[in-house]
């Protein structure tokens, strides 16, 4: 997490909601919890700065894909909890399936001779 | 779709409770941080906290970009609080608002007023259906140089029959009627018109009916109000229908009321522009559809038919024009009366007139906005330098340049709009002020209003500001120099200062723009007024009447009312002449052809001379100068004597170089049966037309001569027309009522149109010269007066911020007069590149501003002389007061100021 770490891909523009939705998919995170679950599932090849994350986080749930319910944490801190609307769920599905065939034609492209 | 509700849900549920959701935004990043502590301590990271806010990033700046998302116009949300705060902070410094939403207020209302002129004149709708295919028809005869004339009957009938272009012609009148049963008499205005006119139009009566087909014959006596007209004399009572009302002492059915806001015929027409407050049908009487060439007083509009351009229209028209000439006897063919027909957009036709100087006009109060303007930005700019520490803090603390903009944005939304709110105020005042000058000259404006038109045109005047202002100073806030700033004391970038100083120039050049314009505008004024009018106004009173042709149905009636108002005008004690005339200097004539006697050969072209008929010493009671030969005579006045008294401009039109006493001059061409006319006597040209212009040629005959066929019921109604004149060495207030108190006893039924001092009619016949050298010297006064003000703000505030330096040099032993030579100088080094610029300017300003006023030369010395002889003094007086309050600092005090 130092700054003398190698630099994370930059995260193409929304691929965080994708990121994000995938994330929340497995059941409902806080933030915290979303940002670190994506960096291990990633094998911290991809970090997700705050100053990015709460404003997709925000976004995503005025636009109706999440919902947020404030609980206790297991430390029994204040925490806000994302969980995925149905809506989010059909978008995680649309989403995942463009990002799939986007990356194989991508793949394809790069490995054509 | 779903989306969308979702969120405006989420955001007013977040307005709602606006405390939790701050509470929330608060806790939940909160929470993050505690959360990543806690991981670095556990991983055994000393300096977990410092390393946490490293990484964090700045929470209140994330904060606030949450906070932006739930707002409900996520724009306007941080814009309303910026807007509150801009108020808090100019409260701290009540006198830099104020100076602002004055300077730009006086501006804003100045524009607001002018629009309002602007758009009542020239870019209102007129209210009628499809009004781009409305056009006014014209006949003209090209060979006695008269380009466009009303139509006389039999042209107008021919027109209806022969053209296919059109879907409908129509034709109109003004007519003034008087209107009686009713209380007092009263001269009302009216229009004659062809019942298809409101068709045409495409105008619907409020209630009742327009008129029908088989209305437009003689003898049908019915009329359509105006909306005006019924509400006021008539109480709006819809009763009204089918009731009679007495025109011209003969009852009419009213049958119809118009729509407020109909106005018809239009103001700022060149004929029959007197809009209606009542209209009759158009009948033709037998006797107009006698002559051709003759009784030309109907005005025709047409409604061009659905796939005829204007072009094509024009096209047959000339063909038409053709065909009507085709039906003129030869001998007036042969006089030069060989019409042609012309077709002009309705609008040109109103507005074409007005429309430049209304545009110069409009352009001149641009200027000054711009001055005002370019004050204002100078003032935000010396604001924004005296803020740098603060807003050098708020970029330290991450404050983005837009959000910096935005901060400066509520400022000057809240200035922009408080000043505009003083503008319409300012305008409101004017307008209402205005239309007692304009109304007789510019079209459209008797119905002048600050309406929702002009508002919006206000508020998008006071956005344009508002931005302008908020983005001049961003310069001034460059991060580059925010260390320096915080650390203070850093000298001013050099940007500033050359920002300031072009605004400075460009505002005395601007107003030396504006000053050139009011030198011209005053010095053709004052020409004007000092034009020899050829008569002495003071001291005579004139009354104006028209015989209605019902009542005085004979030849001899109206010369026998002449004789009995002229002796009971003569007995008023203190009158000392008393006369009659067909018409008085400034106003209409009748023109005529005419052959002079051994004249001058004109080719084919007949000669053209305006024409008045007088009864009693006319000449006299207005102190016309003779220059040769004599008045008319008593007997002249009684019998047929054939004589003529004409004017210098006659005289040498015709016999140039030699007496013209006893020379003769015929009506039409030499062999028309007319007799010949001698000349008794020659008078000073008197002016005829608008003061200035160059009076025309013009004919005077003894009423006795004006022939009986006219008088008995023509439907020429020059002959009614009784203008009567008193000399009178009292006051015309006393006089005054004793006129009218004679006209009233001769006949109680007669409306007296007009009673007024002579001096009082030509004040009257310029007031729009008047009104245009007001204005843009007012407005060159403003432009001055800001430049100064401007001048003088800029080194008032840089002596302050020199303050130091000022002390140092005269701490060194510098002399105070060096020290106010210093000033002086910077300050008229801008002076002098503003006036350069503004001379060159204002000769291009010059050329467009002179084809609009009287016998000016654009280029003239004393116009232009009026530039530095303005500027210079009142820009010296800017520059001293620093300059000597420089001169006067206490190097000590300064010095220890720190």
């Amino acid at each position: 997490m130092g700054t003398d770490q190698e630099r994370p891909a930059d995260l193409l523009q929304g691929t965080l909601e994708l990121l994000i939705l995938r994330t929340l998919a497995s059941g409902e995170k806080h933030g915290y919890e979303i940002a670190e679950w994506i960096h291990a599932a990633s094998a911290d090849a991809l970090s997700v700065e705050e100053g990015a994350l709460y404003p997709a986080l925000h976004r995503l749930e005025l636009r109706g894909l999440l919902t947020a319910e404030w609980d206790v944490s297991a430390n029994n801190r204040r925490a806000k909890y994302y969980r995925l609307t149905p809506i989010g769920r059909r978008r995680l599905k649309e989403i995942t399936d463009s990002w799939r065939r986007t990356s194989t034609a991508i793949n394809r492209v790069l490995e054509a001779t | 779709m779903a989306e969308w509700l979702t969120s405006l849900r989420l955001r007013v549920r977040a307005l709602l409770r606006r405390r939790q959701l701050e509470k929330d935004l608060g806790d939940e990043l909160a929470f993050h941080m505690a959360m990543r502590e806690d991981a670095l301590r556990g991983g055994g990271d000393a300096a977990a906290h410092v390393r946490t806010r490293w990484r964090f990033g700045n929470p209140v700046s994330l904060r606030e970009d949450l906070r932006e998302l739930w707002s409900l116009a996520p724009r306007l949300g941080s814009l309303a609080r910026n807007v509150r705060f801009a108020a808090r902070t100019l409260a701290t410094r009540p006198g830099f608002a104020v100076t602002v939403v004055l300077t730009l207020g006086i501006a804003i209302g100045a524009t607001t007023a002018m629009f309002a002129i602007v758009d009542a004149a020239l870019l209102r709708p007129f209210r009628f259906a499809a009004e781009d295919r409305l056009v006014a028809i014209h006949e003209g005869f090209a060979q006695v140089h008269i380009d466009q004339l009303p139509f006389g009957a039999l042209d107008f009938e021919d027109l209806r029959r022969l053209q296919q272009s059109f879907s409908a012609v129509a034709a109109y009148r003004n007519v003034a009627l008087e209107m009686s049963g009713n209380g007092r008499p009263e001269r009302i205005s009216a229009a004659k018109v062809s019942p298809e006119l409101f068709g045409l139009l495409g105008v619907a009566p409020l209630f009742g009916r327009t008129f029908s087909a088989e209305e437009g014959r003689p003898g049908v006596n019915v009329a359509v109000l105006s909306y005006a007209l019924w509400r006021n004399q008539f109480g709006g009572d819809r009763s009204i229908l089918g009731r009679a009302i007495h025109l011209d002492r003969q009852p009419y059915t009213v049958v119809g009321v118009m729509p407020a806001g109909f106005v018809f015929p239009r103001r700022g027409a060149q004929f029959n522009g007197e809009p209606a407050d009542l209209w009759v049908p158009l009948a033709f009487m037998p006797r107009e559809r006698l002559e051709r060439a003759n009784g030309m007083n109907n005005s025709v509009i047409g409604r061009l038919r659905d796939g005829v351009s204007l072009e094509a229209a024009r096209a047959e028209l000339g063909v038409v024009g053709r065909r009507i000439a085709d039906a003129y006897p030869p001998v007036v063919i042969r006089a030069g009366f060989s019409p042609a027909l012309s077709a002009t957009p309705l609008r040109e036709e109103i507005s074409g007139r007005v429309a430049r100087p209304l545009w110069m006009l409009f352009g001149a109060v641009g200027l000054v906005l711009i001055v005002a303007c370019a004050n204002v930005a100078n003032l935000m700019l010396t604001r924004a330098i005296r803020r740098r520490h603060e807003f050098a803090v708020r970029r330290a603390l991450g404050a983005r340049r837009v959000q910096l903009v935005h901060l400066l944005l509520g400022e000057t939304l809240l200035l922009a709009f408080a000043a505009g709110a003083l503008g319409v105020a300012l305008a409101y005042w004017a307008v209402k002020a205005a239309p007692l000058v304009l109304v007789r000259t510019v079209p459209g404006v008797q119905d002048l209003a600050i309406d929702y038109r002009v508002l919006l045109f206000t508020v998008l005047v006071c956005f344009a500001t508002a931005v302008f202002f908020a983005i001049a100073p961003v310069p001034a806030l460059d991060r580059r120099d925010a260390a320096d700033t915080l650390r203070d004391e850093s000298p001013r970038t050099a940007s500033q200062h050359h920002v300031q100083r072009a605004f400075v120039v460009v505002t005395v050049t601007l107003a030396c723009v504006l000053l050139a314009a009011a030198g011209l505008f005053l010095r053709s004024f004052a020409a004007l007024m000092s034009t020899d009018i050829g008569f002495r106004p003071s001291q005579v009173i004139a009354a104006s009447m028209t015989l209605p042709r019902t009542f005085y149905t004979t030849a001899d009636s109206i010369r026998s009312f002449h004789a009995a108002l002229s002796s009971r005008l003569s007995s008023i004690p203190g009158v000392k002449r008393a006369a009659i005339a067909t018409d008085l200097p400034l106003t209409s004539y009748d023109s005529r052809a005419f052959t002079p006697e051994g004249g001058a050969s004109t080719g084919s072209a007949l000669l053209t001379t305006n024409l008045s008929f007088v009864a009693g010493p006319y000449f006299e009671t207005l102190g016309v100068t003779l220059a040769a030969g004599r008045y008319f005579d008593s007997d002249e006045h009684q019998t047929i004597r054939n004589v003529v008294i004409v004017n210098e401009r006659l005289a040498s039109v015709s016999w140039p170089g030699q007496n013209p006493v006893g020379k003769r001059i015929k009506w039409g061409p030499a062999a028309s049966p007319n007799p010949w006319l001698t000349v008794v006597g020659v008078i000073r040209n008197v002016v005829d037309g608008p003061v200035g212009a160059v009076p025309g040629v013009h004919a005077y005959e003894p009423f006795r001569q004006f022939p009986d066929f006219f008088l008995n019921g023509a439907p020429n109604q020059f002959g009614r027309d009784v203008k009567a004149l008193v000399l009178t060495d009292r006051s015309a207030s006393d006089i005054a009522p004793l006129v009218r108190q004679q006209i009233s006893e001769l006949d109680p039924e007669l409306a007296v149109e007009s009673l007024a001092p002579m001096n009082q009619q030509i004040s009257d016949a310029v007031a729009p010269q008047r009104f245009s050298s007001m204005i843009v010297a007012a407005f060159a006064g403003v432009g001055l007066l800001l430049a100064v003000v401007g001048l003088y703000g800029l080194l008032a505030f840089t002596v302050g911020q020199r303050q130091k330096e000022i002390a140092v040099r005269v701490a060194l032993g510098a002399e105070r007069g060096a020290v106010i030579t210093m000033v002086v100088v910077q300050g008229m080094r801008l002076v002098f590149w503003g006036l350069l610029l503004g001379m060159a300017a204002a000769v291009g300003a010059a050329r467009v501003a002179s084809s609009l006023t009287y016998q000016s030369d654009p280029l003239s010395v004393a116009a232009f002389a009026i530039i530095p002889a303005a500027l210079i003094p009142a820009a010296l007086l800017a520059c001293a007061i620093p300059a000597w309050r420089a001169a006067r600092l206490d190097p000590v005090l300064a010095l220890r100021a720190e």
